[in-house]
């Protein structure tokens, strides 16, 4: 339930740093809701790859972290502070998509690989997005890191994958890239507003004053 | 563009009987209300009534015979707001001696509950069927259940009207908006006209994965002016910090700046969760695209950011209008009017008005009505006794 709902709460954000790159190429391949549908559920799916990919590696770095609750705790809180200013930064920006976001620039080998491959290229697309070091992705990875168990860390992302792909769902049915662009804006300065919790989740690890999560 | 009555005195004297004529059901509605069928023998609360009967149906006559919204329900919703305020602070300080409420009485679900918290509600309410506030749910004051009935009630006849007719907060803002002469901060970027999503999004998501609310408990402006959680930790203190700064500038400054509803109109998340509900309310708030010359003064008087140049093509206010009607007064051309989904925009307008006036009205005397009836009573008891508690 966590990790889903941890999804939820970064899935706004995740979607208004990616969207802006994949779904005009979204809408430009699809016809219709039921092809775009087809197109979304491929892109989930290579999204789905990366995370199982990243969830591994959150294993292996959990097994080489430091036993002490307190060389912990300077370190989640750190990597919080980090991650929460990057959030308000890039929610203040007014780029439309994140650096960070692997799948940005991508559009000259995208058009290549939807010649050669037009059924994989919604989910290199997705692949390429799950494995973007982008903020949110990244407070996730850090929570996933606190599993014990590398089954633990691949269910944890699993869920996390569902709780952020609530977001783009309704992605078929958006017809117009005006309300998209309005969409990303919203998500941004949410974006913002939940990078300032992180950063007071941070300091207050690092304060040692409660222990996070 | 309002009704010009100066015209003679005969047509003056037809103008005052018409609007008295007019208003004579709200006298009826809203006697009734504030009396609740029975007159009272005490004094103090009599004398209430009376004062209180009489400000809401001069307000109302106003709004008839000049044909004016905005300049008289501002000066009702500022009052209420300021009113709503003594009241609940003098209750909850004979209630439990303090305006600071204390971790048992959260424990023991006894926080009242406040119509912002409900988008924060959903979420969790359909994940994990609780309502993840510590309130109680009938029988005392501000209850869950009345709260979300009202709600309700307010959301199918009046949308977001809500905001400008019905909160009994939103009257800080809209009272500091209006009292420089200029705005000195003139124009704000299109991208903060989102914002109160944002903060609607923020807090629902947040809401679901703390599974407690979290705008009540970090970025409440109005806590400033109604209760808020003992100061016991470092975290408390964080969170008055906050509350105490957010009011000052949401609230406060800002609006006095920008001659806008900074807190209302950018920020509050309620007030964005609301403006869904602008699409199943009856009324809204359209441009004549024959009358309008392209002026803009409503673009810059319209205190929650409602009408751009995009509205004005699509001849309707945007979807977080409140229905103050301030920029209905305010057109030079009577290009703007409340208008009723699905009529012509040539049928009779100023019929138009009245029904939407009606409802909007009444709904705000019934919330305004007790409160501000109880303020007058404190404030006499402070004359009198010193204190503006009961006992
Ligand atoms: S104030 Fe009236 S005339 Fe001027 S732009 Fe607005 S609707 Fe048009
Ligand atoms: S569009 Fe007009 S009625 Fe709507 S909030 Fe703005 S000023 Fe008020």
């Amino acid at each position: 339930m966590d990790a889903f709902l941890l999804g939820l709460s970064n899935g706004v954000v995740c979607i208004s740093y990616c969207a802006p790159v994949l779904v005009p190429y979204l809408l430009g391949q699809g016809s219709g809701v039921l092809a775009n549908l087809g197109i979304v559920a491929r892109f989930l799916l290579g999204r789905l790859a990366g995370y199982l990919a990243f969830s591994v590696l959150a294993f292996t770095f959990h097994t080489t972290l430091p036993a002490s609750v307190a060389a912990r705790s300077l370190i989640m809180g750190s990597t919080y502070i980090i991650l929460s200013v990057l959030l308000v930064f890039y929610g203040l920006r007014n780029r439309t998509s994140s650096p960070a976001c692997a799948a940005r620039g991508s559009g000259p080998f995208l058009l290549k690989a939807g010649r050669l491959w037009p059924a994989l290229a919604p989910a290199i697309l997705g692949l390429l997005t799950g494995l973007t070091i982008c903020p949110p992705f990244l407070l996730a990875f850090a929570a996933a890191v606190e599993k014990t168990t590398l089954t633990g860390s691949v269910v944890f992302f699993v869920l996390f994958f569902c709780g952020t792909s609530v977001f783009f769902l309704p992605i078929p049915l958006v017809g117009s890239l005006k309300r998209l662009s309005v969409l990303s804006t919203v998500g941004k300065l949410a974006a913002g507003i939940i990078g300032l919790y992180y950063f007071y989740a941070g300091l207050i690890l690092l304060l040692g004053v409660i222990k996070y999560p | 563009m309002p009704d010009n009555p100066s015209i003679g005195p005969h047509a003056t004297t037809m103008t005052n009987l018409r609007a008295a004529l007019t208003s004579l059901p709200m006298m009826l509605m809203t006697f009734v209300i504030l009396s609740g069928g029975k007159l009272t023998h005490d004094p103090r609360h009599l004398f209430a009534l009376v004062a209180t009967f009489c400000f809401l149906n001069t307000l109302f006559f106003l709004m008839v015979k000049t044909g004016r919204t905005d300049r008289w329900r501002a000066i009702l919703f500022t009052v209420f707001a300021v009113a709503f305020v003594i009241s609940f602070i003098s209750h909850y300080v004979e209630a439990r001696g303090s305006m600071a409420l204390s971790e048992s009485e959260i424990l023991e679900c006894r926080t009242p509950f406040c119509h912002i918290v409900i988008p924060m509600t959903i979420i969790p309410l359909a994940l994990t069927r609780t309502i993840i506030f510590p309130g109680t749910m009938t029988g005392v004051y501000a209850a869950i259940a009345s709260m979300f009935i009202i709600w309700i009630g307010a959301s199918l006849s009046l949308g977001r009207g809500f905001c400008a007719w019905g909160c009994f907060l939103g009257g800080w803002d809209d009272g500091f908006s209006r009292i420089m002469k200029r705005p000195i901060i003139k124009n704000i970027g299109k991208k903060w006209h989102y914002l109160s999503f944002a903060v609607l999004l923020a807090v629902a998501l947040t809401s679901a994965a703390m599974l407690s609310p979290t705008y009540c408990e970090w970025l409440c402006p109005y806590k400033a002016v109604t209760e808020y959680v003992q100061v016991t930790s470092l975290t408390r203190l964080v969170q008055m910090i906050i509350f105490l700064t957010l009011f000052a500038g949401l609230v406060v400054i800002l609006p006095l700046l920008a001659k806008r509803r900074i807190q209302c109109g950018l920020f509050c998340p309620f007030g964005a969760f609301q403006s869904f509900t602008n699409k199943i309310s009856p009324f809204e708030v359209r441009v004549d695209k024959n009358l309008c010359v392209k002026c803009k003064k409503c673009i810059t008087v319209c205190p929650t950011f409602s009408m751009s140049e995009e509205s004005l093509d699509k001849g309707k206010a945007r979807m977080t209008c409140i229905k103050c009607g301030k920029c209905i007064d305010n057109c030079p051309k009577g290009a703007l009017s409340f208008h009723i989904k699905g009529t012509s925009l040539g049928d009779d307008r100023t019929a138009q008005r009245l029904l939407f006036l009606f409802p909007a009205f009444l709904f705000l005397s019934t919330m305004a009505g007790g409160n501000i009836q109880s303020a007058i009573v404190r404030i006499i008891g402070l004359f009198t006794t010193g204190s503006l508690l009961a006992h």
